[in-house]
């Protein structure tokens, strides 16, 4: 049955999935014009209520195919963020597989929630037997239950690969100096896998409900394929673009980097500056005290020597001197001649 | 450093989309050709106008873009359809050549509104702002404040690096004299004690 082969989930068995495609195409030929559920109101007969189930099946089959599909992508970037060492980092890839899985959960997101109204619009039609109908909402169920495991534990992927990069950073910081340009390089780069992913999302994704391409995964596939080749073209123009547009902003950043350097710099010349000036102010202040210990030695000085001019040029000891020795003197006359 | 023309289109035919778009259209126009000689002067204000408009019709919208052109480097920024180009020399620093056109387009904006969207004809009035701002932003600081401050704050660095080896100076100065004063007092003790010595001793002679 188709709806198990969505739902088997180790096996890749596209190739029988392609096959009964074809074979129920040739079986049920009002399969490929079938635009949705509302429309199957108005055909009439057990083959529309087979091609609306066939087309559900179809449908169905194709998001759980998607859904295997991307929970594998998932393991592998779970592999790549758990592998990531210092030198190695793949963080190209893991960039280009995040966003490709965000596109792919979108997808299936808007896919299963066009498979659930589809769903009810049989419910409603009254065409169904019970069965098909109770079978068709535990289809749709459990496709959204595994939509939402998928996206969980995207998320934590998700988280683990910040974690392991703010490790990658501090480490890189720790022994490098040049970590200013690694916290800009993951901004740098997401912008040009930005403008990749837009591309990316034009081309119709295979298991969306897409009525045109109902026929086959591999034609979608093939068509898309031509048309790739000039998107890396665009893809390098806006690249250049943004490189441009990212060294104007980035010359301005660095302008004003320079800025603030300058100006601490001009911070550290003042305080320098200052405590030259204070250091300076204690040398003059010691001058000062020199200068005041000279003058009061020096005014000492010239009291002495005053008092010594003054002794000198009064006579007043040498009177007294004189007197004595002539005392002595006549005493020493009168003696011998008397 | 100089300017050589500064040059506002309108071109807002020229999408990739229609590889025989309609050329850019000349809304104002500046130039300082007074280097060439008179004879050429006409021939290289043509000239200005055509690379100005094969360069606006390859910038896409709202994007920055430097072309290298001879000796001359033109930078144009598109804008909502709005492009302005400067023609200027290699010395010239990017940055302010981008502030520059982005405040051209300010004041145009604010000047004409939106009704230069209409334009088909080269305009042929010139603006007197634009004439004004080529000879007033010759000097990038006018325009660019980032660079004016980072001038500043340049010169107040040499300044203050000789007033530092000024005080440095000084200081040597001021040691000298620390020293000086500090023989001056010790000479003047001795002096006093001299004196004393003489004053008060033997009373002989």
């Amino acid at each position: 049955m188709n709806s198990r082969v969505g739902q088997a989930t180790y096996r890749d068995r596209t190739l029988e999935f392609v096959k009964a495609v074809e074979s129920l195409k040739k079986t049920v030929s009002l399969a490929p014009e079938v635009p949705s559920g509302t429309d199957a109101l108005s055909l009439d007969g057990s083959k529309a209520a087979v091609s609306t189930q066939s087309e559900f099946n179809k449908r169905a089959s194709k998001i759980g195919l998607g859904i295997h599909q991307t929970s594998q992508k998932l393991a592998k970037l779970a592999k790549l963020a758990k592998r990531t060492s210092v030198f190695d980092d793949p963080s190209v890839e893991i960039q280009e597989l995040t966003t490709v899985i965000k596109q792919d959960i979108t997808g299936l997101n808007s896919a299963v929630v066009d498979l659930q109204l589809l769903c009810n619009s049989q419910n409603e039609s009254g065409n169904t037997s019970r069965d098909t109908s109770s079978h068709s909402t535990t289809v749709v169920d459990n496709l959204k239950n595994r939509l939402m495991n998928a996206t969980k534990e995207f998320k934590e992927v998700l988280t683990m690969r910040t974690e392991n990069f703010k490790v990658h950073e501090n480490r890189r910081q720790l022994f490098s100096s040049s970590s200013s340009k690694d916290s800009s390089n993951p901004f740098l780069r997401q912008r040009p896998l930005a403008s990749r992913g837009h591309h990316d999302s034009s081309t119709p994704a295979p298991w969306e409900s897409d009525t045109n391409n109902s026929s086959s995964l591999f034609l979608g596939r093939t068509n898309a394929d031509p048309s790739s080749s000039t998107q890396p073209l665009v893809q390098q123009q806006q690249q250049q673009m943004a490189a441009v547009q990212d060294s104007y902003m980035n010359s301005r950043s660095e302008a004003l980097q320079g800025v603030e350097s300058t100006i601490h710099e001009l911070s550290n010349i003042f305080t320098q500056l200052a405590t030259m000036v204070s250091q300076q102010g204690e040398l003059a202040l010691r001058i000062d005290e020199n200068m005041d210990d000279t003058l009061a030695n020096v005014e000492g000085a010239q009291s002495q020597l005053l008092k010594y001019l003054t002794s000198v040029s009064s006579n007043r000891w040498l009177m007294i001197k004189i007197f004595f020795v002539l005392m002595v003197f006549l005493m020493i006359f009168l003696f011998f001649v008397a | 450093m100089r300017v050589t023309a500064l040059v506002i289109l309108n071109s807002a035919a020229s999408s990739s989309s229609s590889p025989e778009a309609a050329d850019p259209v000349v809304l104002a126009n500046a130039t300082d050709v007074s280097r060439f000689g008179y004879f050429q002067r006409f021939a290289a204000r043509e000239f200005i106008l055509f690379v100005a408009r094969t360069v606006a019709n390859r910038t896409p919208a709202g994007q920055r873009q430097s072309v290298q052109h001879e000796e001359y480097k033109v930078h144009s920024y598109n804008r909502h359809d709005l492009c302005a180009l400067a023609f200027m020399d290699d010395h010239y620093p990017v940055r302010s050549a981008f502030a520059l056109l982005n405040q051209i387009l300010d004041e145009y904006q604010k000047a004409f509104g939106e009704s230069w969207r209409g334009v088909k004809v080269d305009a042929t009035q010139p603006w007197p702002y634009l004439t004004e701002a080529l000879t007033k932003f010759q000097d990038p600081a006018e325009v660019d404040k980032l660079f004016k401050i980072q001038r500043d704050l340049d010169e107040t660095k040499i300044i203050l690096h000789k007033t530092i080896e000024n005080l440095l100076d000084r200081g040597v100065k001021l040691d000298d004299l620390v020293e000086k004063s500090s023989d001056l007092s010790a000479a003047s003790q001795m002096f006093y004690k001299q004196a004393k010595k003489t004053n008060q001793c033997c009373t002989m002679l």
